[in-house]
């Protein structure tokens, strides 16, 4: 650190005056918010802040569920251990990824780390994939929350389900096909602009340790990794929830309704709104059975299936983790596969 | 790395994240934090409280810390916030705005006008009666729908007898368990509708608010002529006559962005001086009624008080 001490002091009274900001606040919180200056403001955006914060709110403790599977694999899981159990055939590794990811309870804001860290330990990417699709929705939570949402309806519970195993298998391989040659999709030091990591070396990290550390280090380490990654997640977590507050304040839902028996038309509009709305996978199920009888059983299981697996909020941590190419190519296939899956589905099967 | 500031990013990051643990502190404090998040969310909120507090003091210990490449991980550079220092302060600031945003902002419940965006639901929308018709496809729906109403409302105790039978023959994937599950399920709101049916006046809390929705749906003939109270804000639509307003409530699951919205019709002389977003008790007469080709309760007859905001804003599933 070749930093003055001028600097260092500027920097260090800038953090306590953070730290001082944030006390006055938590001690005249009310008296602030109920100033005639904040009543003033147009309830709209009350609106969207009330939305934005619970989505934030609701959001951090998954993500830090997330950030410390993550960091558990950092630390305690060896690149040797995945390469032994997952088969060499890439086509054949795709089954156990889907089933992994029905055994792991972790919904969709937990899993971009925790796929994020597998792949860089060397989990094939097409495997990462299908656990980054599956495990939101082939949760017990989730399974729990659509059976009682849809109670008398269990054709969408099931629908749900197995179109996820399936799917999910689906656009594993149709991802392999494609980056079969390219396995590097993640975002590395080159393009730093937006993402502020580089790619991990790990001989590095085994010539530097001498000898197994000690369990305190390795808990601090796990501590340290944790909001190390915090700070990466949780930014497009952020942005994304301003985003999709706005979307959930202003955007009349009567539009919907309007196009809502067709069943193409539904299905596509029923994903995008999935897609807009971000909704935590535990609690989608209660929101499809809100919309009630207006729109089509297909439609709200291309709701179902298409929200956890994509939508606005984890587009961004996407982007900010994987090639921009790549993230393209993972959105148009799942949208492709999603939507013609629930039509065949529903138009020639049931 | 030689440029990058370990202690002072570790020191910022330190601060933010007791930021965090203060905000959320201070929601759970005042209480204010069931605008947010429902109540069967509250672990995993204190969990997140207790981490933010736990990481947050070892970032800031951290900082201390001279050097940072005596860690035994060796990956540190894995998590550099880098850029330009204008980057820095935004992504900084991103982290910031919540917070800060929570504490300054005042903490409410959602009002009417995202009521109407999301569209009002009269009755409890997904009972199995009511959402019937969307078990296949739409087509069905609409013929389906009205004959299985009329065959509900001439005999109701005989049609939902024969509905585990028929819908064994309609549905082949329906296993016997979801069967005597659905059963279960009739039961539990026949019997609720016994229970309130002895009662002098059907009193609708938030407890028991959206079992009674779907109570009132359900079983809505044997109620006509009851007395009931029922709270919530007032609410309208575009077409309403003078007299009509609705009791509206917020049904929340996990949190604020989930919430959809209930309402029961209310007719009452004195309704038009009752402003939207008003939190009133109504009392009154179930009558049925229709809105938008939609069967529903109507409580006619209704004397309307204003009432301050309860404790509890939103409604919550009861399981």
């Amino acid at each position: 650190m070749s930093t003055s001490t001028g600097k260092v002091f500027g920097k260090d009274l800038l953090g306590l005056g953070l730290l001082f900001l944030f006390l006055i606040l938590f001690l005249f919180s009310d008296q602030v918010s109920t100033s005639e200056r904040m009543e003033s403001i147009p309830n709209a955006w009350i609106n969207v802040n009330t939305i934005f914060l619970s989505i934030v709110i609701e959001a951090i403790p998954f993500i830090l569920l997330g950030v410390f599977v993550s960091a558990l694999i950092q630390i305690y899981v060896s690149e040797d251990t995945i390469q032994r159990f997952l088969p060499k055939n890439a086509y054949a590794a795709l089954f156990p990824a889907a089933l992994l990811g029905a055994i792991l309870p972790l919904c969709e804001c937990a899993i971009v780390p925790v796929v994020r860290r597998l792949i860089k330990k060397g989990m094939p990417l097409h495997t990462g994939i299908v656990f980054l699709v599956a495990a939101p929705i082939l949760n017990p939570v989730v399974f729990a929350s659509t059976y009682f949402a849809f109670r008398n309806n269990p054709t969408i519970l099931y629908s749900r389900m197995g179109l996820a195993f399936v799917l999910s298998i689906i656009i594993g391989a149709i991802l392999y096909s494609i980056f079969r040659k390219k396995p590097d999709q993640l975002r590395n030091k080159a393009n730093v602009s937006l993402a502020s990591h580089h790619v991990h070396i790990e001989e590095d990290q085994s010539q530097k340790r001498s000898g197994k550390p000690g369990f305190l280090a390795r808990v601090r380490d796990t501590v340290y990794h944790a909001s190390d990654e915090f700070f990466m997640m949780g930014k497009y977590l952020i942005l994304g929830a301003f985003v999709a507050a706005l979307f959930q304040t202003f955007l009349d839902r009567s539009l919907l309704e309007t196009i809502g028996t067709n069943t193409y038309t539904s299905t596509f509009v029923m994903m995008v709104f999935a897609y807009l709305l971000s909704l935590c996978s535990e609690a989608d199920a209660f929101v499809a059975a809100s919309f009630g009888s207006q729109f089509t059983d297909a439609s709200l299981t291309g709701f179902l299936v298409y929200g956890p697996m994509l939508d606005l909020k984890n587009t961004f941590m996407l982007f900010a983790f994987f090639k921009a190419r790549f993230v393209i190519a993972f959105m148009i296939t799942v949208t492709f596969i999603v939507y013609f899956s629930v039509i065949i589905l529903y138009g020639l099967i049931l | 790395m030689k440029n990058y500031d370990h202690s002072f990013h570790a020191f910022i990051q330190g601060i933010i994240l007791i930021g965090f643990a203060m905000l959320i502190l201070s929601l759970v404090l005042t209480g204010n934090i069931v605008y947010y998040i429902a109540p069967t969310m509250m672990p995993f909120i204190y969990f997140a409280l207790v981490t933010f507090f736990i990481l947050g003091i070892v970032q800031v210990f951290r900082s201390t810390k001279d050097d940072e490449e005596d860690s035994s991980c060796g990956c540190e550079h894995d998590h550099q916030i880098s850029g330009p220092s204008w980057l820095k302060l935004i992504i900084y600031g991103i982290f910031i705005l919540p917070v800060l945003f929570g504490f300054t902002l005042p903490d409410r419940s959602l009002d009417s006008s995202v009521a109407a965006n999301r569209g009002i639901q009269f009755g409890g929308g997904s009972n199995p009666q009511a959402a019937e018709g969307n078990v296949n496809s739409a087509s069905e729906a609409e013929s389906g729908n009205t004959a299985r109403a009329e065959a509900y409302l001439d005999d109701p105790d005989g049609y939902l007898d024969s509905i585990g039978a028929s819908s064994e023959e309609e549905e082949e994937h329906y296993t016997m368990e979801e069967i005597y599950d659905e059963e279960w399920f009739d039961d539990y709101y026949q019997e609720l509708a016994e229970e309130m049916l002895e009662k002098d006046t059907v009193i609708v809390t938030d407890e028991n608010y959206l079992d009674m929705m779907t109570v009132l749906d359900l079983y809505l003939d044997e109620f006509i002529g009851k007395e009931i109270e029922i709270t919530g804000f007032a609410y309208r639509e575009p077409g309403f006559d003078p007299d009509q307003i609705v009791a509206a409530r917020f049904a929340m699951t996990c949190c604020t962005a989930d919430a959809s919205v209930y309402g029961t019709m209310i007719e009452a002389a004195d309704s038009a001086n009752v402003e939207d977003d008003t939190w009133m008790v109504a009392w009154g007469t179930i009558e049925k009624g229709h809105y938008k080709d939609q069967q529903i309760p109507v409580v006619t007859e209704a004397h309307i008080e204003e009432i301050d905001e309860p404790e509890s804003p939103y409604v919550y599933p009861n399981f």
